[in-house]
């Protein structure tokens, strides 16, 4: 039989190959090749919601609430990243609260990944642990900041606990469920071929789960910058939630719109790097 | 010597007694066809000599040996195909060999001259969501060839296909299989897929589960579509469909209530 891989087809098309079999050819990257008439690519889209937003806040700002009491235009705000930036306050803030992130993100990961594993094999840790897990999960947590700082002091860590507790029962719940959805039929078809339990774990229950894992750390993210500003506003020296508690009391509108712009872009920066990540490294899931 | 046996076989899931009384020999290098009604334990049956369910009473035996798990001297090919999506076509049709510790330069050199023989040269590369359902099924085919069984366990390997895919695979089948004469075992709908494919093929009947006939099919090899068109080949299709049709019906009418 000669079914060789043949030239590039838009994607899903159906093509009869040389035996007669219909196969299905692998998109091409450069995607379909549709007639003439401009079509707006997803990010250009994108952009041009983002650009058409800041336009109205412009708008909004100047016209229709016009007082600086109230509401900073992106412009002011450019303004004001640009001064704070030059000062260098702005980096021992970001510093502060990227820091605090980082710490709190990666032990959440770990931890999260860890026990995720755990109860998804162990059913005594599952029934040790499963109800502690969906308490903490459904409680807001974060309303327990005031008692860490009182714990921890108003330091990083007291901020780097709350950002566990947020981050860290997504990931455990999401790791779970990704191990105990792996698919019967691939468990037993490895083990027709003589897989031990250890071997289905590595190279069928892991991978099958890796998808579901990346979404929850992914939904992390989120949870741990609110975690961050949260309780850095129940008290700290340090960090953009600070920086909004300071400007909201002096209303200083320019430099807490700035801190919220920061953090929603540096949310937006991680959500895209993770899908970036989800395709290089989950790409079968996507289709 | 002898390759499969099966003596006394039965099986029960819990009151449901699926096979009963189980008897047949199988040699090596012969090609074997079950047919049945639905239901009547065909799968069940393979997956016992697969070692994938054990035995109530009697048992399967494997060159005299007693069958007591999967093991890679058997090869399953699957209905559903069950490749990995996230390993492409090679490392799919490795896999069982990686599972073992068997993965030298040679071996790998095999599984490519494998894949040519199956007809996937040059897709080496490809991932499943981006293989048809044929291309899909020989790389099934090649997963379970890899492992250099004794026997070859294939459960409706072609159900889920366009009848002239199908057709085409049939023949592939024979050819692959004419290369290597391993021991098969390939459980079908369809008769005349057992017919053109088999030395004997095994009629089973249900409730319970138990084998009914079993016929040598001595048509000339290698078979070609115009086999099909042959009155013998017409007359053992017949043949067989007469033994099943009253149980089909009822196993028809059995589901659809
Ligand atoms: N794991 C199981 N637990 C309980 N009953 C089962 C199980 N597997 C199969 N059965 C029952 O055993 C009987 C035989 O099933 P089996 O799958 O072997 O039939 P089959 O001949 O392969 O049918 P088909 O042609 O539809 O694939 C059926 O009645 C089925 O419901
Ligand atoms: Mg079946």
């Amino acid at each position: 039989m000669s079914t060789a891989p043949s030239i590039a087809q838009p994607r899903n098309s159906s093509v009869l190959a040389p035996s007669g079999e219909v196969t299905k050819q692998p998109s091409s990257p450069s995607g379909p090749r549709k007639p003439a008439r401009a079509k707006l690519r997803p990010y250009q889209i994108s952009l041009l919601s983002v650009v058409s937003g800041l336009l109205m806040w412009q708008f909004l700002s100047d016209v229709v609430i016009a007082n600086p009491l109230f509401l900073a235009s992106p412009l002011e705000v450019v303004r004001a990243v640009i001064t704070l930036a030059e000062t260098g306050e702005l980096w021992r803030h970001v510093g502060a609260s990227a820091l605090e992130f980082a710490l709190g993100y990666s032990i959440a990961a770990l931890l999260g990944i860890g026990i995720g594993l755990l109860i998804a094999t162990n059913d005594f840790a599952k029934n040790w642990l499963q109800p502690w897990i969906s308490g903490f999960y459904a409680t807001p947590t974060i309303a327990l900041g005031p008692l860490f700082i009182l714990w921890l002091g108003i330091g990083v860590w007291s901020k780097v606990v709350v950002v566990v507790l947020l981050v860290v029962f997504a990931v455990i719940i999401n790791t779970e469920a990704g191990i105990r959805s792996t698919s019967e039929r691939y468990l037993e078809m490895m083990r027709s071929f003589g897989a031990t339990p250890r071997q289905l774990f590595v190279k069928v229950s892991l991978p099958s789960a890796a998808p579901f894992i990346l979404a929850g750390l992914k939904l992390g993210i989120g949870r741990g910058l609110i975690g961050v500003v949260v309780a850095e506003l129940f008290g700290s020296r340090l960090g953009l939630g600070r920086m909004i508690g300071a400007s909201a009391d002096s209303f200083n509108m320019p430099e807490l719109f700035a801190a919220v712009s920061i953090l929603a872009a540096s949310g937006i920066a991680m959500n895209s790097g993770f899908s970036y990540l989800e395709k290089r490294l989950v790409p079968w899931t996507k289709d | 010597m002898s390759s499969v046996v099966s003596e006394h076989l039965c099986k029960r899931f819990g009151d449901l007694e699926v096979l009963q009384d189980i008897n047949l020999t199988i040699q090596d290098g012969e090609f074997v066809a079950l047919v049945g009604p639905s239901g009547c334990g065909k799968t069940t049956f393979l997956r016992t000599v697969a070692g994938l369910e054990s035995a109530d009473e009697g048992g399967i035996f494997l060159n005299g040996k007693r069958v007591s798990g999967p093991d890679r001297d058997r090869g399953f090919v699957f209905q559903n195909d069950s490749l990995l999506p996230w390993r492409n076509v090679f490392d799919n049709t490795v896999v069982g060999l990686e599972l073992a510790g068997r993965m030298s330069p040679d071996e790998r050199a095999r599984v490519t001259r494998l894949l040519e023989l199956v007809g996937l040269a040059g897709f080496e590369k490809y991932f499943p969501r981006q293989l048809s359902g044929g291309m899909r099924q020989r790389v099934n085919l090649a997963r379970a060839l890899a492992i250099d069984p004794k026997v070859l366990l294939m459960d409706e390997p072609f159900s889920a296909l366009d009848a002239q895919t199908r057709e085409i695979m049939q023949t592939e089948l024979q050819r692959v299989w004419e290369e290597g004469r391993k021991t098969v075992l390939f459980v079908t709908h369809q008769i005349d897929e057992a017919v053109f494919l088999a030395d004997r093929v095994l009629v089973f009947a249900r409730r319970p589960g138990r084998l009914l006939e079993d016929i040598k099919i001595d048509l000339p090899r290698p078979r070609t579509m115009m086999t099909k068109r042959q009155p013998e080949f017409v007359a053992l299709v017949d043949r067989i469909w007469r033994l099943i049709e009253k149980d089909v019906r009822e196993s028809v009418l059995v589901e659809h209530v």
